[in-house]
């Protein structure tokens, strides 16, 4: 840069947070995760989520080494989004699928817009429902843990069916979805871990990379919803805690809806966003044409976080409020 | 001025869909195949040709105070005569376009070039720029909807050419699916211009 | 006042011949028009009835089959294809309202014993590449020979024997309920269907 007199509004002083060190302590947290994952799927499921990094930071670089701009695949927040979208896409998907996913998650959903800070949606769920609505087969088609066996059941399709053919929830059905919670039915990785979430999650508030408003808003008003609902017919509509166990909920809440750049600035709009996402999600599960809303809820607050953010800035110091 | 340079205008250099950006409704709402896009390419292309002739032959006798008007009739005239004949003789082709027929009448390509050519040149002219206009639509078009087909069906006019181990990715046969052919071929198109340079 | 009279009758005279061309146009293709709506019915008609030697759309018969959204009766038309003098088959459309994307619109065939001759889907907005594909031939072959009485009408995902297609189960659950309303309707006015007039 040439040498002009630098000037910039305040806060002027630095934490000396870098995003690189951000994006470290985000892997970190998500590697309890990757363990479970692992343990659960195999060899199969590292060398899809290593493609998945592969596309993304891949392309970052490519599409950065196009526009003339620096690359900065070091700051690790492309291969964040790769480790996010493979937690996203089934243990067993294709090769070509992983690859592309990445590659669509970060030049479609990240560097059109200019790359990491300009991107209004996450970009790992971008990347994830290009795929869902391009390969609805394959991305449907899901593994058991452990035993490997292929499978399109995964808890929340298997209610949304039983409650849309016979308007209740059947007693063998109830009596399997308690086996979800240690992890002994098909589908992501929210199923089958969510010590492992929770105990991610919780690095990342000890570290003060996220803070507690939106993944206690969403995960709260899930909850809530969830329980109001169950308590209206607990024969047609699945228990909170299996709302909160299964599909990518935790996920969602702890590491995709906590995103510093597609979300609200300011406490009051975070608890806005978390609140948006809970309330959908469990919208979208129990009455939409979806059994999973969790991705959908959060691109749909995504888009929602200019307006939250317009009506939730903060009141300025000392500022007295004209009369009108 | 000779046909081929005219031609290249059309095409190229002037392209109502990548340069002018206009008739971006039908070009993203029906190039779902190549077939379709070939289909409502033509079809806009005659009401082009008719309709600038007319504009043209007209131009000293309509007053310009009432010349969008007038205009409109006469496009929705040829419209409507495509709409008729396409029922009766290409039912097929009409059913796949549908309502993007009756819509043509609102195609700014059509109307902007009534409004900034024909209504300001002489009747050959007109035709002429009719016939490349239109083609450079179609082309557009056929571009668009190979793209979309072919990645998203596999097919290209329908026959299978990647082979029954690709699989095609819905997307770009359903609506998002335009908007982001139409991106990267705009990208695409505006860098090997700016690589020409 | 003079120039308002002068855009008053260039208008008059441009909307004039615009209606005398499409009058013109009209008369031509009225015709082929009609003949091609009278096809598609036919060739529906053809592929879902058992063979037949007279016109079946000419040999109708309609009946009140439940009720519109305004709470009027709503009427079904019944196309009956003959061999000689015996009906040999019957055909009609059936709706099916829960589709994945609005109603599905269901030709079916019946012969008279009460089994499906051959179905075929005239009208949807389903996902292209998913629930389309009822609209192929493997899967719409399942139909036929099956009644109320030899076949479990529900899809296999739900117990039944109707194949569904992968990912996309909703499509050929509500044809098959749909299908199988008809067949109960067929069922219950049999009588009425194949004698009245």
């Amino acid at each position: 840069m040439e040498k002009t007199l630098y000037l910039s509004s305040s806060p002027h002083v630095h934490e000396g947070g870098t995003t690189a060190q951000a994006m470290r302590a985000v892997i970190i947290a998500l590697l309890p995760c990757v363990g479970v994952w692992f343990f659960s799927f195999g060899l199969q499921s590292i060398i899809v989520m290593l493609l998945c990094i592969l596309g993304c930071v891949g392309s970052e670089a490519v599409c950065q080494k196009m526009m003339g701009k620096p690359i900065t695949i070091a700051d690790g927040s492309a291969a964040m989004t790769g480790i996010l979208l493979a937690f996203n896409i089934p243990p067993n998907s294709a090769w070509w699928m992983a690859l592309l996913g990445g590659i669509v998650a970060v030049v479609l959903g990240k560097q059109v817009f200019g790359g990491l800070g300009y991107n209004s949606f996450n970009p790992a769920l971008i990347g994830r429902t290009v795929l869902l609505i391009s390969f609805p087969v394959q991305m449907t088609t899901w593994v058991m843990p452990r035993t490997h066996e292929i499978t399109s059941a995964t808890p929340l399709s298997e209610v949304k069916m039983a409650v849309g053919l016979h308007g209740a929830i059947p007693d063998e059905l109830k009596s399997q979805l308690g086996s979800v919670l240690m992890g002994g039915f098909g589908g992501q990785l929210g199923v089958i871990s969510g010590f492992a979430l929770i105990l991610g999650g919780g690095y990342l508030l000890y570290r003060k990379i996220i803070t507690w408003h939106i993944p206690a808003s969403f995960i709260g008003s899930a909850f809530v919803l969830g329980t109001v609902l169950w308590l209206v017919d607990s024969s047609k509509y699945p228990s909170p805690v299996f709302h909160l166990f299964t599909g990518g909920l935790l996920l969602g809440a702890f590491f995709m809806a906590t995103d510093w750049v597609t979300t609200p600035l300011t406490p009051k709009g975070m608890l806005i966003f978390g609140t948006g996402c809970g309330v959908l999600t469990i919208l979208i599960r129990i009455f939409g044409g979806y059994p999973e809303g969790v991705a959908f809820s959060i691109l749909l607050m995504n888009a929602a976080t200019p307006i939250i953010d317009r009506f939730t800035v903060p009141k300025k110091f000392g500022l007295v409020p004209e009369k009108g | 001025m000779s046909f081929v340079t005219e031609l290249k205008r059309g095409i190229w250099t002037d392209n109502a869909v990548f340069k002018l950006g206009l008739g971006l409704c039908p070009a993203l709402a029906v190039t779902s195949s190549a077939l379709n896009g070939v289909g409502m390419g033509l079809a806009a292309t005659f009401v082009l040709i008719c309709s600038n002739v007319a504009v043209s032959s007209m131009r000293k006798i309509i007053p310009s105070k009432v010349r969008i008007p007038a205009f409109i009739v006469l496009i929705a005239t040829f419209v409507t005569v495509v709409d008729l004949v396409m029922a009766g003789f290409l039912p097929g082709l009409h059913k796949a376009l549908g309502i993007f027929i009756p819509l043509i009448v609102v195609n700014c390509v059509i109307l902007g070039r009534a409004e900034a050519f024909a209504s300001k040149n002489p009747i050959f002219h007109s035709a002429i720029d009719g016939v490349v206009m239109g083609l450079g639509f179609t082309v557009a078009l056929l571009v668009l909807g190979s793209v979309r087909e072919i990645l998203g069906n596999g097919t290209i006019f329908g026959a299978g050419i990647l082979g029954s181990s690709y699989i095609p990715a819905l997307l770009l046969i359903l609506p998002p699916g335009a908007f982001l052919a139409i991106g990267f071929l705009l990208g695409g198109m505006n860098k090997l211009e700016a690589s020409k340079k | 006042m003079k120039e308002l009279s002068r855009l008053a009758l260039v208008l008059t005279v441009i909307t004039a011949g615009a209606a005398l061309l499409l009058a013109m146009v009209e008369s031509v293709t009225r015709d082929p028009i009609a003949q091609q709506r009278r096809l598609v019915t036919l060739n529906a008609l053809k592929s879902v009835l058992p063979p037949a030697d007279n016109s079946p759309d000419q040999d109708t018969v309609s009946l009140v089959t439940g009720k519109d959204k305004k709470g009027n009766d709503a009427e079904t038309v019944f196309y009956r294809g003959r061999q000689g003098e015996d009906v040999s088959g019957i055909a009609f459309t059936v709706v099916a309202p829960d589709g994945y994307s609005g109603n599905i619109s269901i030709m079916v065939g019946i012969d008279p014993v009460g089994h499906v001759s051959g179905i075929e889907v005239l009208q949807h907005a389903e996902t292209p590449g998913l629930g389309a594909k009822v609209e192929e031939s493997w899967w719409k072959e399942q139909f036929k020979g099956k009644g109320l009485d030899n076949a479990d009408w529900r899809v296999k995902k739900d117990g039944g024997e109707f194949d569904q297609i992968t990912a996309a189960t909703i499509t050929p659950r509500a044809i098959v309920g749909a299908v199988r309303r008809g067949l109960e309707f067929f069922k219950a006015h049999k009588a009425e269907i194949i004698g009245g007039a």
